[in-house]
């Protein structure tokens, strides 16, 4: 039937074996296992990579120094691509197969939401970076925990700022996303609570002009405008407003006015004076230290210092439970971040501690990683920050 | 991993349903959708609404995917009535971006970005987690043997025989007298309730749903499912729907064996291994796995 001679049984053959073969020839251990899911590939691409990496040198450490209850850690590392359909798949895998107890550094909120039912469903114990306020209201039985502040927390903090500067007209800029319309409601109360007027509308973040949406921001005559889009449409966005000769305050999301934008914008007028926030990473703590030795940059964005502490945390928690499964993370891991003890950065310390039958209080590399029952954190320092030519300058963290 | 087993075989034959719908009208009826994703979408939100919103029983949302899917495809065959290949490619890959647009913004109906969790499966609390996976995949196969065996009738008829006759040549099939325009509307419709019923069955199977599970990327998965498959073939295209998902789930396991390489090179080595599977197959097998084999003619005038 052909000259290169594959039939279709073959073909259907080794279709089936690329399926089963891998099975057979992974060694059989007794290693506890723990996994990354962060986007490698996707519009998360430029953050996943260096969580997997900081989450794999915490791992690392903690085996050199003997593992947890007497055990070697094994992490395992699966792209989310950030997909759901892929993050959904993986995470498949990652329960099923690996038998992981804890999943770790699901960044964006579509997929977190995607994944979340099958780490309850399993009790495989759940650790996000994102930020959509739906996630914690999911009835998801204490297996998730959050180090991300939620979008009122968020979005109170920038209007705080803009007000501080003296904003009274403030407007809202944000693609359809589960934080877009909770993003425009926070600003517009806080902006109302001090006196201010607010306006907003969301956009969609495909397109690739913002004309009509700029001359719509322009008609309201605002002082002060919230980006709050993602890089790749908030470089259009900037554009467009210097384009229409806009003059007020600008202030985006640190994840989107980064040094990409700045550099793919490649005029520096453009987005002189914009200000960014985030919620900072532990400025100045020594868990930051390490973080910025294993990632090895000297900025560590706050993704990859909660994933350093989600590993911690994960690690820590069992140690205190004696056993290794999601339900006991679940119900040990608020006694390892807070309620008092030792203050420990790091897990190899804590783990010693632990030992020693002492009580531990995680102090981590993104914040005191104090959890409410909804899994929220209770507290978080924010970074406001300036780009003066070409350069993002640090205006203040409070 | 039995489980992981299971579950990768349930989203293998959902790919399946998706392959048949297009494979009817891309393989059958020579029409290029390229919004499949779409009416995936529509099927999955009318069947996720009913449940959740409406309180209805599951199979009431799996017949109303089929009705809302079909409905679609009508309203999108009928307004392009006048446009063929890349035009109609076009138009219905619009078609697929207004539904994810409209699943986005319209927060009222499909509580937009947030997306609808929580979707019933059928005895899912009553399983449990361990069994459910081994009672919706047998759900699931019926469906998909039902419609398979529906496409290999509507193969072998004389209605079949017209859709191809369309495929090959429009114009000829209207002179010999066929009905050019209701049969390529009546298979448009089909293919999208089918599709729209791999999205109720998708739904419900891992209980939710949002706009970015509709992008194109899976429009394109199954072109490449049906193109690998065998393009005209029902059985080529389900084999190769099962194959492109043994592709994409089995490459995460053999670059897990190559050692001394990075989690994001493994990422990208592991998309590196899926595209040569592919290509290698398209190279080996231009016509897919199991070509289309059209029957001869019947002798005029032969054997009594």
């Amino acid at each position: 039937m052909n000259r290169l001679a594959i039939g279709r049984r073959t073909a259907l053959l080794s279709g089936v074996a690329a399926v089963v073969a891998p099975a057979v020839l992974r060694a059989q251990g007794e290693p506890i296992r723990i996994a990354t899911l962060t986007p490698l590939t996707g519009a998360g691409g430029p953050y996943g990579p260096v969580m997997a990496k900081v989450a794999a040198a915490v791992v690392d450490e903690v085996n050199a120094a003997g593992g947890v209850l007497g055990r070697k850690v094994q992490l395992v590392s699966e792209d989310d691509q950030t997909n759901p359909d892929a993050g959904v798949r993986a995470a498949r895998k990652l329960i099923d197969v690996d038998k992981v107890s804890a999943i770790m550094g699901t960044w964006a909120s579509a997929v977190t939401t995607a994944v979340a039912p099958l780490c309850w469903e399993s009790k495989t114990f759940l650790c996000t970076v994102s930020g959509a306020d739906s996630i914690t209201l999911l009835p998801h039985q204490g297996y998730l925990v959050r180090t991300q502040p939620n979008t009122v927390l968020q979005v109170t903090r920038c209007g705080e700022f803009l007000l501080s500067l003296g904003a009274k007209k403030a407007y809202t800029l944000v693609p359809q996303t589960p934080f877009a319309q909770r993003s425009i409601e926070v600003l517009g109360e806080t902006m109302k609570k001090a006196g201010g007027t607010h306006g907003g509308q969301i956009y969609d973040d495909k397109k690739t002009t913002y004309r009509t949406e700029v001359d719509q921001t322009m008609r309201f005559a605002p002082d002060a405008i919230f980006c709050a889009g993602y890089t790749p449409d908030t470089i259009v966005l900037l554009k467009d407003l210097y384009r229409a000769g806009y003059k007020g305050k600008i202030i985006g999301q640190a994840y989107a006015v980064n040094q990409k934008l700045i550099d793919q914008i490649g005029q520096n007028e453009v987005v002189e004076g914009v200000y960014t926030y985030a919620p900072s990473v532990a400025e100045g703590s020594t868990a930051l230290e390490r973080v910025k030795k294993m990632s090895g940059l000297a900025n560590p964005d706050p993704y990859t210092s909660q994933v350093y502490d989600h590993t911690n945390m994960v690690l820590m928690a069992m140690a205190v439970a004696k056993a290794t499964t999601g339900t006991a993370i679940k119900d040990n891991i608020r006694k390892i971040t807070q309620g008092g003890g030792k203050t420990v950065d790091n897990a190899v310390d804590g783990l010693k501690a632990i030992a020693a039958g002492e009580k531990v209080d995680y102090t981590g590399a993104s914040g005191p990683c104090d959890f409410d029952d909804k899994g929220d954190i209770l507290d978080c320092k924010f970074r406001y920050e300036q780009v003066k030519a070409g350069k993002a300058t640090l205006v203040k963290v409070a | 991993m039995l489980n992981y087993l299971l579950f990768i075989a349930t989203i293998g034959s959902i790919y399946g349903l998706l392959a048949l719908s297009l494979n009817l009208i891309w393989g059958g009826t020579g029409m290029v959708n390229l919004g499949l994703a779409g009416f995936f979408a529509v099927g999955a939100y009318a069947s996720a609404l009913t449940t959740t919103t409406g309180h209805m029983p599951i199979l009431a949302g799996w017949v109303l995917a089929l009705i809302v899917g079909g409905a679609a495809g009508l309203v999108v065959v009928l307004s392009t009535t006048r446009l063929r290949e890349d035009y109609l490619a076009i138009v219905t890959l619009g078609f697929a971006e207004v539904v994810r647009l409209v699943a986005s913004n319209e927060i009222w109906l499909t509580r937009g970005t947030d997306g609808i969790s929580g979707i019933p499966g059928p005895w899912r609390v009553a399983l449990g987690r361990e069994y459910f996976n081994a009672v919706y995949l047998p759900i699931l196969l019926v469906v998909l043997l039902l419609v398979y065996w529906l496409m290999r009738r509507i193969d072998g008829s004389p209605y079949g025989r017209a859709l191809r006759a369309i495929r090959e040549d429009a114009q000829v099939a209207q002179v010999a007298g066929k009905p050019v325009l209701r049969f390529k509307a009546q298979a448009f419709a089909l293919s999208a309730a089918i599709a729209g019923l791999a999205g109720a069955l998708y739904g419900h199977f891992t209980s939710y749903i949002a706009p970015d599970l509709f992008l194109p990327l899976i429009t394109v998965y199954i072109f490449l499912a049906v193109a690998s498959g065998g393009v005209g073939s029902p059985a080529g295209a389900l084999v190769g729907a099962y194959l492109l998902i043994a592709l994409l789930e089995s490459a995460r396991f053999f670059v897990e064996l190559i050692p001394a390489v990075t989690a994001v090179q493994r990422a990208a080595l592991k998309e590196l291994l899926i595209a040569v599977a592919l290509i290698l197959v398209l190279r080996l097998m231009p016509k897919g796995l199991l070509p289309e084999r059209i029957p001869r003619a019947p002798l005029v005038g032969g054997k009594p």
